[in-house]
């Protein structure tokens, strides 16, 4: 990659260096030595290639990244709340807290007074880089992915400044969800932005990360990274909501820790985008440990959605459940590509993994791969994956009640769906996620 | 005599791709507020003219025509049927699970409003409720899975409440009775005669194969099919003769 002179703010990914996407912001030692030497990796190495078993499905020399304008991490505003968030927030149910970001950058960041009083804390990413540089450096810039993430990774941390940092302390249980809305303006941009979803012992929290853009009409690149990390005995739950217009590419990579008896659910509800790649993965750290890993999609046009997770078991008697739905019409397209990786140590491990797809067209297309790797010699796994098509006879009956075949299609998406979106355990959350896809598949 | 509700004329049809014909010329002309029941032997075609009037796919028309209202139906698919006013009871309805009656009535309901056309939503819950209580049915029923895990009986009441829901001018039930003890049978029946007291338009093709549910639903004619055809019509007496005497007085009309 060369470096070019270029100005301050905006230069294409292929013309930036490090100064420039520093914006000219102060930041702490610590953070600002991390990023520097992600950016380094970041242009060391080689971008992934369909040879990769990672990328085998999708073309990450298709994306234009070079071009793409990156976003420098900036400081939080105070903006007021817009139309659209308002609508959202009127129509969901009870929160604790409220996040806007534009592009990463936090605009508009609320939490209610009783829940900070309590001592859970709810900042931009950059006030915890001055307030916490040490544990968020910890729990970000020692995440090891794997050799097929590291690149997209890097990015990632280099460009990191935008995203928020929620910290629940010991014993506290927030009464309702943190709502955070991650909106994309800019076509033609490059931003990044972090969840930090930290419980300390005994803490509970709920989260729902909400992507939204309108259709962008250049090619424009959405990172986004979450790690959600829960002491001994801590209850979480996360959702990434992601409805994205037209124009848009995202990639999310997630990365849950589970300690001793922890509980973790995250879930994943894939709507927008052009191409959206999600990277899972669990550890389960912890004796006792538990981890959900929910997903649905919905693709259609030539939408392409492509779904990487691991469980990685390293503790003993942890357990783990992985159910990940899909359904495609028109050309759509969808990957999933499942591991559960058992230590040694991790006897009386429990582990499952479903992927389950329901093709509406011909057109559309889903692969499904599965797999186990146990080193363990007493563990109860089971994995499994189906790819099918509705049935005549439920969809004949449908039909018969006055429903065109589009309507009893999409009934019959809902009520494949129905069992994952049961699995959430807020009902205000469910209800939202519940309402975004039925808008999405429209009956 | 009006025009009738539905006319079926020389309806002759396959399982598509098979060569056999199921219905070979079946000749019925049912009018508007009246009750017909259709009865005979095992693999007489019953079921398969219930399908075919509500345009099942697996079925192929190879001559005649369906008349419904006076217009040709046979083009018409099983959607289009269905928001006519044709509604099929299934004799094994699909299960549907993750969606429940609520939600699929709603649905079904809303599949009937023109284009901008706004739904009631507390007057759909107000129906749902009466037409639940009207079957004896918990009114939890509503956000059970269609079909799913229910009972027989639980079944043949969850069509009838889509009828009653619905409101079709034409109602055919096939076998609505079989499987269902005589509680049941009685909460069907009396469902099925409320629909006619409300509606008294509502014509009604009931397929049976036996006589105990025209105790409660009395028919104005009963119909004999043998062998893909209407072998025998007549009035409700019809129904005792072929309970004493069997079909097998009516195999030499059907040979023909």
């Amino acid at each position: 990659m060369s470096t070019m002179t270029a100005g301050p703010a905006e230069s294409t990914l292929a013309a930036a260096d490090f100064d420039t996407l520093a914006g000219g912001l102060t930041e702490p030692e610590a953070i600002a030595v991390a990023r520097a030497a992600a950016w380094e990796r970041f242009t060391a190495l080689p971008w992934p290639t369909k040879k990769s078993e990672e990328w085998r499905y999708t073309d990450l020399t298709k994306v234009g990244f070079e071009a793409l304008t990156p976003v420098v991490p900036a400081t939080a505003t105070a903006e007021a709340l817009s139309a659209d968030v308002r609508e959202v927030l009127g129509r969901s149910g009870e929160r604790a807290g409220v996040v806007v970001l534009r592009e990463g950058r936090v605009a508009h960041l609320e939490l209610e007074p009783e829940v900070a009083r309590s001592g859970v804390v709810l900042c931009s990413i950059r006030d915890a880089a001055d307030r916490h540089p040490e544990v968020l450096r910890r729990a970000l810039f020692e995440v090891q992915p794997g050799p097929a993430e590291e690149k997209l990774w890097a990015l990632h941390l280099a460009l990191l400044g935008g995203g928020y940092f929620l910290h629940v302390p010991r014993g506290v249980e927030m009464p309702a969800p943190i709502h955070a809305f991650h909106i994309v303006e800019r076509a033609g941009t490059l931003s990044s932005a972090h969840s930090f979803v930290y419980g300390e012992s005994g803490a509970r929290a709920s989260v729902i990360d909400e992507f939204l853009s309108d259709d962008l009409d250049a090619e424009t690149v959405s990172l986004h990274g979450a790690t959600i990390t829960g002491e001994g005995g801590a209850g979480i739950e996360y959702v990434a909501l992601q409805r994205f217009g037209r124009g848009v590419k995202r990639f999310s990579t997630q990365h849950v820790a589970a300690g001793r008896d922890s509980r973790i659910v995250t879930f994943n509800v894939t709507l927008g985008g052009d191409l959206a790649r999600t990277d899972v993965t669990s550890r389960l750290d912890g004796p006792g440990s538990d981890s959900e890993m929910l997903a649905l999609w919905f693709g259609d046009s030539d939408q392409h959605f492509d779904h990487h997770t691991l469980q990685h078991h390293a503790a003993p008697h942890a357990h783990s459940d992985l159910l990940f739905k899909g359904a495609l019409t028109d050309s759509g397209s969808s990957v999933f590509r499942g591991l559960i990786r058992v230590d040694k140590g991790a006897q009386l491990t429990d582990a499952y993994q479903t992927n389950r797809n329901l093709l509406l067209s011909e057109g559309s297309h889903a692969s499904a791969l599965p797999n186990l790797e146990i080193e363990a010699d007493d563990v109860r796994c089971s994995h499994g994956a189906t790819i099918g098509q509705v049935e005549d006879g439920q969809l004949f009956y449908l039909m018969s009640r006055g429903l065109t075949r589009r309507q009893a299609e999409r009934l019959l998406v809902f009520g494949f769906f129905d069992e994952v979106l049961g699995r959430l355990p807020m009902e205000g959350v469910r209800a939202r996620v519940r309402e975004a896809i039925e808008e999405k598949i429209g009956l | 005599m009006s025009e009738p509700l539905l006319s079926i004329r020389g309806l002759r049809a396959k399982v598509e791709g098979e060569d056999a014909e199921i219905l070979r010329g079946v000749d019925l002309d049912l009018q508007r507020g009246e009750v017909h029941a259709l009865m005979g032997p095992n693999g007489s075609g019953k079921s398969t003219l219930a399908k075919v009037i509500a345009g099942h796919p697996a079925y192929e028309v190879t001559a005649g025509e369906i008349l419904f209202e006076g217009e040709d139906v046979l083009e018409l698919e099983p959607d289009e049927r269905s928001r006519a006013g044709i509604f099929l009871a299934f004799q094994y309805p699909a299960e549907i699970p993750g969606v429940s009656i609520a939600n699929f009535l709603r649905t079904a309901v809303n599949s009937r409003l023109d284009e901008g056309e706004e739904m009631d939503v507390f007057g759909f819950q107000r129906t749902l409720a009466e037409k639940m209580e009207m079957l004896k049915m918990d009114p939890g029923f509503a956000t059970r899975y269609v079909n799913d895990g229910f009972s027989g009986g639980e079944k043949k009441r969850n069509e009838i409440l889509q009828m009653a829901v619905l409101r079709p001018a034409l109602g055919v039930l096939d076998e609505t009775d079989s499987g269902l003890d005589i509680d049941a049978l009685k909460v069907v029946a009396r469902g099925v005669n409320r629909l006619s007291e409300a509606d008294e338009a509502l014509g009604v093709l009931l397929i049976t194969h036996y006589k105990r549910i025209l105790n409660y639903i009395q028919p104005d004619i009963v119909h004999v099919m043998m062998a893909g055809r209407i072998a025998e019509s007549g009035g409700a007496s019809l129904a005792d003769k072929l309970e004493a005497e069997g079909y097998d007085w009516l195999q030499q009309t059907a040979a023909v």
